[in-house]
């Protein structure tokens, strides 16, 4: 049974939480769908953001075991990046498992 | 605690003898071919993949993280060559080389850097060739590889380096293994009479450079590429 929406999302923003504890942010230890994550408004800085990614696509393989690659093609050739706010991020994970459940 | 490397290519050769050189030094390995491996060691775990396979790649380097723990130390060793001129090169080759020379290892960086990035610390060894600096006729496909394995080298030290870790690479010069054992000895003789030193390489040549990369004094050097044999 492939994660729903509620769980993906509990996923990426206990992600971000503890990303925010470890930087000492506390705008990303409170954040909620609608923090940014991407962008000049964003308290996340390149690296940080990439290693937001790893760590969201290793839990949802620990949690799940689906393996997606977050940085693919797809995500970079939008012209709205999916990694611009919470919300687009889960939309976007939604998305790929969706794509993921059908390839199997 | 013992270090985790992985290692690609491991079945034979000098992926081989690395893995075998480090489980003697009491690391934990985790190899990698496209056939099953007869390394025997409770600390040698083998998975069969092609490198290439990018989600293959990611569950590997996932596994032997939760299995393990994470990664310190990659080496990308898996290559694949084929001698030929270039007028008689199929373009399916070119792909095949690349695919696994050059695709493989940039994802297996890629995925190992991302757990080194978090441990803030990690060392990265590619293999790559004499062939690409002595720009070897008969070996074009090969050799840009190799060049290509060279660059990816030393814009990921820049990239990584920040994060602790260490990105170099090895230029072995021949090695009595399968991978020249369908060129001509006469073509091997005569490469070996452009070194300094001219003679066949050994794994253990390879192994010595290993180390030096891996050991804890040489967290300052990254994005170099050393050759064998006296080759520059």
């Amino acid at each position: 049974m492939p994660p729903n929406r509620t769980e993906i999302s509990k996923i990426i923003l206990q992600t971000l939480h503890e990303l925010g504890e470890d930087l000492e942010k506390p705008e990303l230890q409170t954040a909620d769908e609608s923090t940014r994550l991407f962008g000049a408004r964003s308290e996340l800085d390149s690296m940080n953001l990439v290693n937001f990614i790893a760590d969201v696509e290793e839990r949802i393989s620990d949690e799940f075991e689906i393996d997606l690659i977050l940085a693919n093609q797809s995500a970079m050739s939008r012209s709205h990046s999916p990694f611009r706010r919470v919300s687009s991020c889960i939309d976007y994970v939604m998305e790929l498992i969706a794509a993921e459940s059908d390839a199997t | 605690m013992n270090k985790i490397a992985l290692i690609t290519g491991t079945r034979k050769g000098i992926g081989r003898a690395i893995a075998e050189h480090l489980l003697a030094k009491g690391w934990i390995v985790a190899g990698c071919s496209r056939r099953s491996s007869d390394i025997e060691n409770p600390n040698y775990h083998h998975f069969c993949l092609d490198v290439s396979d990018e989600k293959a790649a990611m569950r590997m380097v996932r596994q032997v993280k939760k299995e393990h723990g994470p990664i310190y130390a990659l080496i990308n060793n898996a290559g694949t060559a084929s001698m030929n001129h270039l007028l008689l090169t199929p373009a399916e080759t070119c792909r095949s080389i690349f695919n696994t020379n050059v695709l493989g290892g940039f994802i297996f960086m890629r995925e190992c850097a991302k757990q080194m990035t978090r441990q803030k610390c990690g060392r990265i060894i590619n293999i790559s060739s004499v062939a690409h600096p002595l720009n070897l006729e008969g070996e074009a496909i090969y050799a840009s590889s190799k060049a290509a394995i060279e660059s990816l080298t030393r814009i990921a030290a820049k990239e990584l380096g920040p994060h602790g870790i260490t990105v170099n690479a090895i230029g072995p010069t021949p090695i009595d293994t399968d991978l020249i054992r369908t060129v001509p000895q006469e073509v091997i003789d005569a490469l070996v009479q452009r070194q300094a030193i001219p003679r066949l390489g050994t794994t253990e040549d390879v192994t010595n450079c290993i180390d030096f990369f891996l050991q804890e004094e040489s967290a300052f050097i990254s994005g170099q590429t050393l050759y064998l044999g006296g080759i520059s």
